[in-house]
């Protein structure tokens, strides 16, 4: 297949060749390994790769992914890292506004009874282009192995090229693409080529209130399948008996070759043995009904998981695979009173939304970022998150689970440029809506997140996305969410603007920036649970009258609590010439018009991760129903 | 017999001299307040305290539009009209300022135990209202200062109710007993009582300069500074202290003025930090948090412009 530069104005093409979305568990060649987590199956592509900037698509450099192509006069960039940090492309922050306004003229395709507009994207003068070169070997671990290349985020529209050959096309920016790359793999002098576009259709989903950067921002693998490999886990913990005993079912989906055994035990804390059961190889093994009687529950206080262990064993008897994952039991479920209860006590919402954000690397954060936030979530008694407004990096949600923090795990999606107009609603143009051309690639981006997270104890959630005004698609991915997991709720603010869709869309009414005053107003009498999915505005100088909102808890079992706006400030650490200092810097201070300036710096957090005063208020408040 | 007068009145030509062992204190009638507070050979005061009703707008202050509906307040906060001054020197009240001729029948032997001096302030507002603040010096040169703010209807809603100390130097540190952290009417449940001590004059970070630094119910506040703008002085450790009257009091140390914060983007645009500016706020008003672009603070932690409002506290 050849790539096509069309596909940036399609918003039916979103994936090429790219494998589908599969459980995001590791995989290892033995016990030393796992105990060593540094599997040999698995080389990392991170580092110095080479780059070349292009202002627009069409003065990029066409032929790069060739194996002739002299890339001798290419620069140097660090994988992962944003390219506008580098400082090839201007920094801008905006909210709702896209960040063309005012400079090019645009409209959704399919909106407005108009089809594709050919070149909207694809000749598009601000569609800046990030050409990326890797050279590589392979590891002798993985020579003669399948190659899988996973890219965790990258964005916003990616081709991919292995040694001249066109590999695939990847859009949805904050889900992990995954690529076949064994038809053109070699042992040694691999060219791997990624061209990123800054916009394509997918610009129009992404449209997130955060400064607006483009490139490979997450880790890039390189995966190698052993003879038999657990493409995919679906695991089903469930809590029954009065909340007493667990029952265990889960699915493994194997590629490869099927003969051989699988064995699969399962530990408690003390390495006491639960499961040990073998099975023949095949190319889905299903685990039925094993019930565990007094199990010990998930919570934020006790974040206790069982360790599942999978030993793949070829005909021989000997360890092909092995695959440790973590999980919890837990049961979240509404009363008929419209109470949300967890392990059948009322759960309660001390959360904050999150950005992914380091005042240095933007969205490329760290681990030592994420350690950092969990312990800030401990010391603060913060005891759930909203991944805002997008999935995260995969270690974030092994610690929420290890953690206990409760998550609301959210689809990439926001739209909010496409129907809210100088505060109105308009929606004439809002995608994804009920367009059909617009279904599929939502439908996707809410399968991404499903499979790939669906093990995670922590989450208790799916959020459909943000304010991205409602209709059937969004109604599509609600369904999608339903029809594969029974074992969490859904969550949806943005039916608020289209009412006649609440029977489909989201189990909780979620608002946001309610005033406790009509927070109880509805609480009186109650349709849903109610959540703030975000409250308490934290910009600046902020978080008064917090007290309000924590009342409306005591007095209304309806009332979940919520998800504060936000965690940390988006603001960004640049030397200042004038005063020889290291400053923060928002929205417009980069000569980026249109901007929304300080509105970014709305976090309980600076942007170097001290706290701010607010603190101490969120450490009371959420600690009066810990 | 034991000699009690401690007060040493100079009743000068432009000014009241009120002195002892261990300070000097000066009350100008050409500027409208106390110009001079001297203690241990130490001067506390850059330029005379005036009445302060501006906080540097916050985020959610703009976004609520309440600095605009408040502007008035800014003018206010900058320019002072003093329209009146009186004296007292133990029972006696002057009906008019003790200055020449009346002065002439004194002599540098004048004592008293007790001597009060109370400004009336106009605010530059429409309407206008009174403000007036009496300074009250007991036998052991401890200074009460009383503030009183006449409420009046129609007056726009008020960013703070306090009184602004501008220091020569900045101080080094300072130590309070009151509540930790940043606190406001509506965001002090979450502290904790108790006495702490803060190292220099931190501003808060807030990506764009605003109020910040306040601290709510507070019983006593040391400010220790360690330099002086006299020249002919030995750098020291030096400290002032103030403590409550009946009622605890609130107060931010920053080495800027609202107007100084207000006029920044970023903090490194703030001049220089170069002097200490105390705010004792008799009313401060809540910082709210529902939303940064139309919900307004709650009511209860507004401050009502047509009451009245009075506070104190005791220096030295």
């Amino acid at each position: 297949m050849k790539a096509n530069i069309k596909w940036l104005d399609d918003p039916e093409v979103f994936r090429i060749n790219q494998l589908p979305a599969h459980s995001d568990h590791p995989f290892y060649k033995d016990y030393r390994e796992w105990q060593n987590h540094s599997s040999s199956f698995k080389q990392s592509l991170n580092g110095a790769w080479q780059f070349h900037f292009s202002k627009d698509p069409q003065s990029r450099p066409i032929d790069f992914y060739k194996r002739s192509f002299d890339s001798s006069s290419f620069d140097t960039i660090p994988v992962p890292s944003e390219i506008e940090l580098n400082g090839y492309a201007q920094n801008q922050y905006t909210n709702i506004l896209y960040p063309w306004e005012s400079k090019i003229y645009r409209k959704p395709a399919y909106t407005l009874g108009r089809g594709i507009k050919d070149g909207d994207f694809s000749q598009g003068k601000d569609n800046t282009v990030g050409s990326y070169l890797k050279h590589f070997d392979l590891n002798p671990a993985l020579a003669g192995h399948d190659i899988h290349i996973q890219f965790e985020g990258v964005e916003r529209a990616m081709y991919v090229y292995l040694n001249g050959h066109f590999i695939g096309y990847a859009e949805d920016s904050f889900t992990p693409s995954e690529f076949d790359l064994t038809p053109y793999i070699q042992a040694k002098d691999n060219i791997l080529a990624v061209e990123v576009f800054k916009h394509s259709t997918a610009s129009w989903l992404e449209d997130q209130d955060m400064f607006r950067f483009s490139g490979i921002f997450r880790s890039v693998d390189l995966l190698a399948l052993p003879r038999t490999h657990l493409m995919d886990l679906d695991i089903k913990p469930t809590v029954v008996n009065d909340y007493h005993d667990g029952v265990f079912n889960a699915k493994l989906h194997f590629m490869g070759k099927t003969s051989g055994n699988v064995h699969v035990l399962i530990e408690d804390i003390d390495g006491k043995t639960l499961l040990n059961k073998k099975l023949p190889l095949k190319s889905t093994v299903e685990i039925e009904n094993e019930t565990f009687a007094n199990v010990h529950l998930w919570d934020n206080h006790d974040p206790y998981l069982y360790q599942l262990i999978i030993e793949v064993h070829d005909q021989d008897g000997k360890l092909v695979e092995l695959i440790p994952y973590q999980f919890g039991f837990r049961k979240i479920e509404i009363t008929k009173d419209h109470v949300v209860l967890l392990n059948g006590k009322r759960l309660i919402i001390n959360g904050v939304n999150r950005h992914e954000w380091d005042a240095k690397r933007g969205r490329s954060i760290t681990l030592a970022d994420m350690k950092q936030d969990i312990a800030t979530f401990k010391h603060n008694n913060i005891n759930a998150v909203r991944t805002c407004h997008y999935p995260n990096q995969i270690p974030w949600y092994y610690l929420c689970d290890q953690n206990g923090i409760y998550m609301m795990a959210e689809n990439n999606l926001e739209s909010h440029g496409t129907w809210q107009k100088l505060g109105q609603v308009e929606a004439t143009s809002n995608v994804p809506g009920s367009i059909p051309e617009w279904r599929e690639v939502v439908v996707d981006r809410a399968r991404s997140n499903y499979e790939t997270f669906k093990n995670h104890t922590a989450i208790l959630f799916w959020s459909l996305g943000n304010e991205s005004y409602a209709g059937s698609n969004i109604a599509a991915m609600n369904k999608l969410y339903k029809d594969h997991d029974s074992s969490r709720l859904t969550h949806y603010e943005g039916v608020f603007h289209a009412p006649e869709f609440k029977k489909e869309i989201s189990d909780l009414e979620s608002c946001m920036y309610l005033p406790p005053k009509e927070a109880e107003e509805y609480l009186q009498n109650p349709k849903k649970p109610l959540v703030e999915c975000e409250y308490m505005h934290d910009m600046g100088n902020s978080d008064g009258g917090m007290g309000s909102y924590i009342k409306l808890i005591d007095k209304y079992p309806q009332y979940m609590g919520g998800f504060i706006w936000d965690f940390i400030d988006q603001a960004l650490l640049v030397h200042d010439p004038v005063s020889g200092q290291d400053v923060l810097r928002y929205g417009g201070d980069f000569d980026d018009r249109h901007s929304d300036y300080e509105f970014s710096g709305d976090g309980l957090m600076f942007a170097d991760r001290t706290p701010k005063p607010a603190m101490q208020e969120v450490r009371y408040y959420y600690g009066l129903h810990k | 017999m034991a000699y009690t007068n401690n007060l040493h009145v100079v009743y000068g030509e432009a000014s009241l001299g009120v002195n002892g062992q261990d300070f000097a204190y000066l009350f100008s009638y050409e500027r409208g307040g106390l110009e001079s507070l001297k203690i241990k050979d130490k001067e506390w005061l850059y330029r005379t305290p005036t009445p302060t009703f501006w906080r540097a707008t916050t985020d959610n202050d703009r976004g609520s539009g309440f600095n605009q509906k408040a502007a008035q307040w800014l003018g206010a906060d900058m320019f002072t009209k003093c329209v009146g001054i009186r004296v007292q020197v133990d029972d006696h009240p002057f009906d008019e300022l003790p200055v020449a001729p009346i002065n002439n029948q004194f002599s540098n032997q004048e004592f008293a135990h007790e001597v009060k001096v109370a400004f009336d302030y106009e605010t530059l507002t429409t309407p206008a209202t009174k403000v007036k603040i009496i300074y009250n010096i007991n036998d052991a040169g401890h200074m009460t200062i009383t503030m009183h703010y006449f409420g009046k209807k129609g007056l726009p809603p008020l960013p703070v109710i306090g009184m602004r100390f501008i220091m020569p130097t900045k101080a080094k540190s300072f130590d309070y007993t009151g509540l930790s952290g940043e606190t406001y009417p509506d965001r002090m449940a979450g502290a904790e009582r108790g006495t702490f001590h803060i190292d220099g004059l931190p501003v808060t970070k807030y990506l764009v300069p605003q109020e910040n630094g306040m601290h709510m119910q507070t019983n006593e506040l040391v400010i220790t500074r360690n330099s002086t703008q006299n020249n002919a002085d030995k750098d020291g450790d030096f400290s002032l202290k103030i403590t409550q009257t009946k009622q605890p009091f609130n107060f931010s140390l920053l080495p800027y003025t609202a107007e100084e914060l207000e006029n920044a983007t970023h903090i490194e645009e703030l001049p220089l930090a170069r002097r200490s500016v105390l705010v004792i706020a008799g009313a401060v008003r809540g910082v709210g948090g529902i939303d940064s672009w139309g919900s307004d603070v709650e009511e209860q932690y507004h401050i009502d412009p047509e009451q009245d409002h009075e506070f104190s506290f005791t220096l030295n």
